[in-house]
């Protein structure tokens, strides 16, 4: 009430009524000061002081500051009863600190009256020329003012003993009111908020360094006072302070403890054991600087906001980590789970796009040698049975051209999970792994926008913040038919040109061929985040991504044949697929112990295909006969819905999460040769809902952290209940060595099979399981590893086991029944299982950085149709070795990466044998070798890229604001010919083996600009 | 330091790769099973091994003249007799429409097995007309007639029963002793004297006269055949990714154990 008053009245009023008021309300006022002690007592700094501020705002530090030291044996309480510079009307606005005159000599008082001015001014932000200082205590003499150097400390110092003394060299210069005058336009660096809206850069040459050091303000414990709240829950927010993003899964750990915790989604955190409101807390979050937080009791206990700064400014951490738990955070060990920001994903080589899958394929576990594939095959199993979580909507496909792009737009992410196996009971509906995306809410600060141009596509963004409470984000990529884009095209179509109709150039025979060619992919990506409240926050995301393949052409024969008939063919070959996905989701914090959120989400894949030919024939009778004939396949997969995850801060030792979610499922897929041969016409609908419940337990002074949960499904098409509990555990055993396991049962109900085509090649659908014929998937995992964090390296070790049952294929090669034509039988169903060790070596600092990885694993299945025996899995990959290496020269980034990987198997024909036909043709048919018995030659390749920062400013500019970036990136340096997958033409009993390879030499040019 | 430790682990990996058993076993000897059965003949069935594509493959060491072939009908086993040349037969066992035949042995230590079922005779197999017409050609013959306006010839219609979409597949075979084709066929190939049309799950097909490329006598075998029968029919092509071989029933092995059922007309090809 006070403020208001006093705030209304200074906006306009004549000074004199300023004055009479404060008089007015002096008395009221008194009760306004706070009194703290500074330091514990036995302390030679420990003593009781107070403070006071007329508008009783002891937050705002952008104001000058008076600080009194009292005469000799005066309390400061008395000293600030006695003071009447409080009641002046120049000083309104002022922050009076009252100091006792306590101790014997003067340096006793004086030494620590620095670190008290640091600690009120949060280490001097808005500099020094606003701080003054009186001294009461005769004992103080001018010498010892010099002596402890608060001469640098304070713009003026008077002493009240030596009043009206002119003091020289600035130690009082006349009356109070010019001696303690505020200099508005010399406070310090306040335009730094602004800067702090963008990224920068700071020029390493060796003249800069050693000045930036000084100058850069670095976070320093600025309290010494004793504690006043002990074992207290902190609960606040973390952002990124350039953009105001909130940061999700950021580490918070209490120095000098294993306490700790993470940000959820939304950049919460609830810590529930600090022992003091002075400990100092550690924040780090992966492309951050690790970021002291020191806290005090005048700090907020609630929603304490945390900014931290990108690496910007030393750009030598790893951009990519397996999510270490490094001695800063042993206490949330997380087992099997690497962290991603693409913030810095430009210093990786790319084909042609920074791209998240692609990243996390450089990490162990995850397979690199299928260039083909951007979804994920983690520790053996298949990119459908790694569920993809975007803001919290499932996403099917994450696939674009051909595979060799993922779906994402890395600058529409903002943070990406991969938990590699043994997941929390909060993930269902898959057996493998769970990818857990988290998108941009856009800049809150400001406006932001920028735009890549690649040799495959151009991007664009832009981020517009309305207010405070709004904030929204907007890209666009789309590819064009550049060098890349073709190189791939083309690749994958080469077989086109085979197919054109062979009818000869002989005379009187001509024919014309049109290829009108059009494909491309685009993707869209969106978020709008409203924050009502402290305690809200609503936010609309959507996602579309779509890719179209267009390879028709069309033939006009005339004279064709013996017979003046018209032909005329039109060949179709139109792939068309995307996905169309948004969520609304609400978020609320309901107390520092309950957290919670709802998500209504929407998630649509589909997938056409028409690869036919229309043939015309006109017969000189002018009789015109149409066939059509070839391949059409549609699939379109619908996911509605909803769920809601709690987590409860029961206990300071544990932690309960729980949620229900319901998911109604419209899986269509059919497959025909033609307008009237149907193979498959399947549509299944199914309503999928359960909830789950997890207790995060930490023991043994949070040392071991068990994590046991249960998560039960219903599902409708099989009128059954599924149960899978799960549990994980990880043990320090010491600050720097973490044991790690875990174990659950993992079930599957949407599925994608592979169905095997002759023609065409294998192409994969979705598929709601019904129990019979394509039954519900199932998985167990056994994980266990440990990790050991030294100075600057990183060891870690995994071993996994996985049984998994109800594999589905669909194959019209065996027949499932050779008497009944059902193509309904042709599932068929098998088991499988991998297993697999991993090792990771990682150095996290200096200028040269980077990880070693090494794989090995086993991935078989067992299908009575195909094999008595287990036989590899398609992706199975025995031997896998990465190394990746990036290195920081002053505006440079360069990095490089080898990948070796063991072939994957394969099937060949192996040999022949003649039917005769009851035509009494002879027919030749070829025999295979057992299934994936024969392995492709190994997978290896080299690649580089070479990024340049590009800075805003003049060269000599200290702090340079980052503008964006150009990078050259060569993907396979010495164009190794990797296999792709072998093609075979049998001709006269000859085979004629053809080797498809992938990429071979790939250079790529970026070019990345962005206003902030 | 650093780089020795690369170079220890670098070389540490090769050796390990380099040490990985191949597993190039891309040969398997699994035998090749021919037998059609049809009612009324006694069961015959032929056993060979494949053809490797490369040299030095291994066979097993069964003989293929001395396998204990099991056939079993009705819950009676027959064992049949080799006869030599991979031939093998059971004189006693008559095949009969509609029964199920389900055939074991063992080779190359696995178990080889197939079933079949003979499916029923074609039902209400009708043609349009006994005879057709055909032009005879030579070099010189235009078919417009000299600009005149040409008659498209009436097609044949075969016509059949089929309610359960089941497969037929049509066989014409001249019966002359003497060739007499429809048209000059100079130095190319002379045409087969039987040939056939692509399997159907359909209940008829009309064949143009022009089809026909002999005159005379001609006998039209319509085949109820199974879908295991009809897909060896399918193109061959394949892939590492895609590879694909006939359908069969047969496990553990390849070929063709069908059953089959057929019904025959008969047409006069004239000269128009």
């Amino acid at each position: 009430m006070i403020r208001k008053i006093g705030q209304k009245i200074l906006s306009f009023p004549p000074r004199l009524l300023l004055v009479s008021l404060s008089i007015l309300f002096s008395g009221i006022l008194t009760a306004q000061q706070k009194e703290y002690s500074f330091n514990s007592p036995g302390s030679k700094c420990y003593f009781n002081y107070v403070c006071f501020t007329a508008d009783s705002n002891y937050t705002m530090k952008r104001r000058p500051f008076i600080f009194i030291l009292g005469e000799e044996n005066v309390t400061a309480r008395e000293l600030f009863e006695r003071d009447t510079l409080k009641n002046s009307a120049q000083f309104m606005n002022y922050y009076f600190v009252y100091l006792p005159g306590s101790g014997t000599t003067g340096g006793h008082k004086l030494g620590c009256i620095e670190a008290l001015a640091s600690l009120l001014t949060y280490n001097f932000r808005y500099g020094r020329s606003n701080l003054f200082f009186q001294v009461n205590d005769t004992i103080i003499k001018r010498n010892d003012i010099n002596l402890h150097g608060l001469r640098t400390v304070f713009k003026s110092i008077r002493f009240s003993a030596e009043d009206n003394l002119l003091a020289e060299n600035g130690l009082g210069t006349g009356a109070i009111q010019d001696d303690f005058k505020e200099a508005v336009s010399e406070y310090g660096p306040e335009e730094k908020v602004v800067e702090d809206l963008a990224k920068y850069y700071v020029e390493e040459t060796d003249d800069y360094v050693s000045e930036y050091d000084t100058v850069e303000e670095k976070p320093q414990k600025i309290f010494f006072g004793a504690p006043e709240t002990f074992n207290y829950t902190l609960t606040g927010i973390i952002h990124d302070q350039s953009t105001g993003e909130a940061l999700p899964f950021a580490s918070i750990r209490i120095l000098g403890t294993i306490i700790g915790t993470t940000t959820n989604t939304d950049g919460y955190f609830t810590l529930l054991k600090v022992p003091t409101d002075t400990s100092t807390l550690i924040v780090q979050y992966v492309g951050y600087e690790k970021t002291p937080v020191f806290l005090t009791p005048m700090a907020p206990k609630k929603n304490l906001s945390i900014n931290i700064r990108p690496q910007s400014q030393t750009l030598s951490e790893v951009k990519i980590t397996a999510y270490k738990d490094d001695v800063v955070f042993v206490k949330k060990a997380e087992v099997s789970t690497i962290k991603l920001t693409p913030m810095k994903m430009e210093q990786l080589p790319a084909i042609g796009e920074r791209d998240i899958m692609r990243s996390f394929q450089l990490m162990p576990g995850i397979s690199a040698s299928n260039e083909s594939s951007s979804g994920l095959y983690v520790r053996g199993g298949t990119p459908d049975q790694n569920l993809v979580l975007y803001d919290g909507f499932t996403v099917y496909h994450v696939d674009h051209l051909y595979g060799f792009f993922s779906a994402f737009n890395s600058n529409a992410l903002k943070d990406i999970q991969l938990y590699k196996g043994g997941f929390e009971s909060r993930f269902g509906g898959r057996i493998s792994s769970v990818t857990e995306i988290t998108s941009k809410e856009g800049n809150q600060k400001a406006i932001n926008f920028g735009f890549d141009i690649s040799m495959l596509s151009t991007n664009l963004f832009v981020e517009i913040p309305a207010g405070t409470k709004f904030s929204s984000f907007l890209a666009f990529r789309k590819s064009y038919q550049g060098s890349v884009y073709n190189l791939i095209f083309n690749k994958f179509n080469r077989s086109r040109t085979e197919d054109a109709p062979d009818v000869g150039t002989g005379p009187g025979r001509r024919f014309s061929q049109n290829e009108d060619i059009y494909s491309y992919f685009y993707d869209l990506n969106g978020k709008l985040t409203y924050k009502p409240t402290d305690k809200d926050i609503i936010s609309l995301s959507f996602f579309n991504g779509t890719d179209k393949l267009d390879n028709s052409f069309s033939s006009d024969i005339p004279s064709f044949g013996q017979f003046n008939a018209n032909f005329s063919m039109n060949s179709v070959d139109l792939t068309s697929y995307g996905n169309i996905g948004t969520s609304l989701k609400w978020s609320r914090r309901w107390n520092s112990k309950l957290y919670g959120n709802t998500i209504l989400s929407y998630s649509n894949y589909y997938n056409k295909r028409d690869r036919s030919s229309e043939r015309n024939l006109i017969n000189p009778g002018n009789e015109s006969s149409t066939s059509m004939s070839g391949i059409f396949e549609n699939n379109d997969l619908k996911d509605y819905s909803l769920k809601s995850d709690y987590q409860l801060e029961m206990t300071s030792f544990s932690q309960f999460q729980f949620g229900t979610f319901a998911t109604s499922y419209d899986i269509k897929y059919s497959y025909a040769l033609s307008d009237t041969a149907t193979i498959l016409d399947r549509d299944g609908r199914a309503i999928l809902g359960g909830a789950y419940l997890q207790n995060r337990i930490k023991l043994l002074k949070d040392r071991l952290q068990v994590l046991p949960g249960i998560r039960l499904n219903y599902f409708e098409s099989t009128d059954k209940f599924y149960i899978e509990p799960r549990a994980s555990v990880t043990f320090n055993i010491t600050d720097r060595l973490i044991l790690k396991g875990s174990t659950g049962k993992y079930y599957q109900f949407a599925n994608r099979v592979m169905r095997e085509d002759i023609m065409s090649g294998s192409k994969e659908f979705w598929i709601l399981s019904d129990g019979n014929s394509v039954p519900v998937s199932s998985s167990v995992h056994f994980i266990a590893g440990f990790s050991y964090e030294a100075e600057n390296y990183t060891f870690s070790a995994e071993g996994y086991y996985k049984k998994i049952n109800n594999l589905t294929e669909y194959s019209l090669r065996i027949n499932a029944s050779p008497i009944r034509m059902d193509y309904n039988e042709n599932f068929f169903n098998g088991y499988g299982y991998s297993q697999g060790l991993e090792f990771l070596v990682q150095k996290n600092s200096g200028n040269l950085n980077g990880w070693i990885s090494y794989t090995l694993g086993e991935a078989k299945n067992q299908f009575n149709e195909y094999s008595d025996d287990y036989f590899p899995a398609n992706q199975n990959v025995t031997h896998e070795f990465k190394i990746v290496g990036l290195y920081k020269y002053r505006r440079w980034d360069f990095s490089a990466n080898w990948i070796y990987a063991t072939g994957r198997p394969y099937t060949a024909p192996s040999g022949a044998y003649t039917v005769t036909l009851l035509d009494g043709t002879e027919q030749d048919f070829f025999t295979v070798t057992a299934k994936n018995s024969i392995l492709l030659p190994d997978y290896h390749r080299f690649d580089i890229s070479a990024t340049y920062k590009l800075l805003m400013g003049k060269k000599g500019d200290k702090r340079r604001r980052e503008l964006g970036f150009v990078s050259f990136t060569l993907f396979n340096v010495y164009n190794h010919r990797n296999i792709w997958y072998k093609q075979f033409t049998i001709v006269e009993g000859e085979v004629i083996e053809t080797n498809i390879n992938y990429l071979g030499i790939t250079p790529n040019f970026a070019l990345s600009l962005k206003l902030r | 330091m650093k780089l020795r430790l690369l170079i220890y682990i670098l070389g540490a990996i090769t050796g390990l790769t380099a040490c990985i058993e191949r597993d190039n076993s891309e040969f398997t000897d699994i035998p090749i099973i021919k037998s059609y059965l049809r009612p009324g003949d006694c069961l015959r069935l032929n056993v060979s091994r494949q053809i490797p594509f490369s040299y030095n493959v291994s066979y097993s060491s069964d003989d293929i003249d001395d396998l204990k072939i099991t056939v079993t009908n009705n819950n009676i086993d027959y064992i049949l007799t080799p006869l030599g040349g991979g031939n093998y037969i059971d004189s006693s066992l008559i095949v009969a429409e509609g029964e199920r035949y389900d055939l074991f042995c063992i080779y190359n230590s696995k178990n080889v097995t197939a079933y079949t079922e003979v499916p029923l005779k074609p039902f209400n197999f009708k043609q349009s007309a006994t005879s057709i017409s055909v032009m005879r050609m030579d070099s010189t013959t235009v078919p417009t007639g000299g600009g005149g306006m040409w008659v498209m010839p009436e097609p044949l219609k075969l016509t059949w029963v089929n309610n359960d979409d089941t497969y037929y597949i049509l066989v014409i075979e001249n019966m002359e002793e003497t060739l007499d084709p429809v048209r000059d066929f100079g130095d190319d190939k002379m045409p087969e004297w039987r040939f056939r049309k692509a399997p159907t799950t359909s209940s008829g097909i009309q064949m143009r006269p022009q089809e026909f490329q002999y005159f005379g006598n001609h006998r039209i075998i319509l085949y109820h055949v199974l879908p295991d029968y009809a897909s060896l029919y399918d193109e061959n092509t394949a892939s590492s990714q895609n590879l694909t071989n006939p359908s069969t029933s047969i496990m553990n092995g390849y070929g063709i154990f069908t059953g089959l059922n057929a019904d025959t007309l008969y047409l006069y090809v004239n000269e128009q």
